[in-house]
């Protein structure tokens, strides 16, 4: 492939400079996009699909309890290397997604206006679930994590920080709108992750799997909105003691 | 408005690959069974706008008049098609007549899709049987393996699934489904297998296969109905296996 130059001129196109100057062709064998395209969409089932599953799942434990949920934030804050998994796992994996994710919208050329299809909507609701998701995850993540009572060493103000988050009806609006888009971009990732590595090839191989990827992403809907139900109608728990004294939060 | 006895097309022309464009519109005589060459024809016999300005005759490509020589491809109201098959009965009026807009206008609707054939050269497309030697007969092919190849075969080179495709554009520089599927038809052939290697790490270099957004719009306005979809697919399984089963191998 070494004889193939990226810069060699569209053959009859070398006439002077064009507003216009067209597609440029293959670069057969030249770039890591390659890679970098495909590791994006490995990631997004693992680790990041890997991790929604046992973020939904563990969230659950709120359907079981108050007492139940802080069990397993207890058992999650507790695991070893819990710094490096996270990192590893969760934060880079999800940066990386995120970030060549829009790299990838900003190059495409959504066409829904003149080509309204189906492929085509799924094609642009991808990007607009991922960047609800991301915009979600963005406030989630500082609103549980790094605002208001540490979790990692306050497990047991968990299910209690929930709730005092629910209080305010645009953070369960928020919430309701970021599992929808999460579930939603998991479950057609999927999909486009089998199609595009091969997976299923066939037209009705890929149309069988599409309705398992819609119950993938309709078991995440209704688990996280069982979830959200469960602190929603649980009594309300105490603050913690030393957020009713006023130690930590004036 | 047109009336019953009359159709109103309005067509956007460009004087050069350089010049700006401008729309013209043009009332032509009807007549039972007429599509939009036809039509081109019409105004070519009195080269006269709508107003009545004198102007020249629109520049087009069209050969065989029967959806198979790939060369009539434009944009009929917004959507890319071959307009030797569409039928004035069948659109909207007014009729708008676009060029090709990811390839460079050479003029009027006439536009320089040398791209595809560079394309087509990168990952070898061809069956390779040129030698200083007789290599004798071919290997025979099982009519299975024709029944899957003779439907890939069938590519007019029109070029309707890239301009239709939002990956495809300057960009990415995305290689377009047509070429995918072409690797597809020599990869399965027996003799053309023999490139098999090259044209799949051909497609892994910038702008390869896995710029696919699997928006699926390809495969819905390939003239010949191909299965661009699974042949991406396809493809894509080949690609992956190639990938990594040399992780382990080179
Ligand atoms: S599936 Fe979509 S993104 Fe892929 S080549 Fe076809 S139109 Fe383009
Ligand atoms: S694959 Fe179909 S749409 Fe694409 S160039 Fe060939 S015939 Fe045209
Ligand atoms: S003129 Fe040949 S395809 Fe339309």
């Amino acid at each position: 492939m070494a004889s193939v130059s990226s810069t060699a001129p569209v053959a009859g196109s070398k006439a002077s400079a064009r507003a216009h100057s067209g597609v440029a062709p293959l670069r057969a064998g030249q770039g890591h996009s390659f890679f970098w395209r495909r590791l994006h969409s490995l990631s997004g089932i693992f680790p990041i699909g890997a991790f929604l599953v046992e973020h939904f799942f563990s969230n659950a434990f709120a359907t079981n309890g108050a007492a139940a949920y802080n069990e397993n934030v207890r058992f999650l804050t507790g695991l070893p290397f819990v710094f490096f998994l996270e990192l590893f796992f969760i934060w880079i994996p999800i940066a990386y997604h995120a970030g060549y994710g829009f790299y990838i919208w900003y190059r495409g050329e959504t066409n829904v206006g003149d080509y309204p299809w189906t492929g085509n909507w799924l094609y642009t609701t991808q990007r607009w679930t991922g960047a609800i998701a991301f915009f979600y995850m963005g406030w989630h993540v500082w609103s549980m994590r790094f605002n208001g009572v540490h979790l990692l060493t306050n497990s047991a103000a968990a299910f209690w920080k929930v709730q005092n988050e629910f209080h305010h009806p645009w953070a369960v609006a928020f919430y309701f709108v970021g599992i929808i888009a999460a579930s939603w971009h998991f479950g057609y990732g999927l999909w486009l992750f089998a199609a595009k590595w091969g997976f299923f090839t066939g037209e009705s191989a890929r149309r069988k799997f599409g309705v398992v990827c819609l119950l993938v992403a309709v078991v995440f809907i209704t688990v996280g909105t069982a979830t959200m139900v469960a602190f929603l109608t649980s009594p309300q728990v105490a603050p913690p003691a030393e957020i009713s004294t006023g130690a930590q939060i004036p | 408005m047109a009336n019953n006895n009359t159709v109103l097309i309005k067509i956007k022309r460009q004087n050069g690959p350089d010049s700006k464009s401008y729309w013209e519109e043009f009332e032509i005589p009807y007549r039972p069974g007429m599509n939009v060459i036809s039509a081109l024809m019409d105004i070519a016999l009195n080269p006269t706008t709508r107003q009545g300005k004198a102007t020249t005759p629109i520049t087009y490509e069209s050969n065989c008049l029967e959806e198979v020589c790939g060369s009539c491809a434009m944009r009929i109201n917004g959507r890319v098609r071959m307009a030797c098959s569409a039928l004035i009965d069948n659109l909207e009026k007014p009729v708008r007549l676009e060029p090709l807009s990811k390839f460079p206008v050479v003029r009027d609707l006439t536009v320089d899709r040398s791209v595809l054939f560079e394309n087509l050269k990168r990952v070898k497309a061809w069956v390779p049987i040129d030698g200083s030697y007789d290599l004798g007969s071919g290997p025979r092919l099982l009519p299975e393996d024709q029944e899957a190849a003779y439907p890939l075969s069938r590519c007019i080179s029109c070029c309707c699934c890239m301009e239709a495709c939002p990956q495809f554009n300057e960009s990415t520089g995305f290689v377009g489904a047509a070429t995918i599927s072409q690797v597809r038809l020599f990869n399965t052939h027996p003799t053309g297998k023999a490139l098999k290697r090259e044209r799949l790490s051909a497609l892994m270099g910038d702008g390869g296969i896995h710029e696919c957004g699997y928006a699926q719009n390809c495969v819905e306005v390939c003239p010949k109905d191909i299965p661009l979809t699974r042949s991406i697919s396809e493809v894509g399984r080949e690609v992956m296996k190639q990938a990594i089963g040399d992780l382990f191998r080179k």
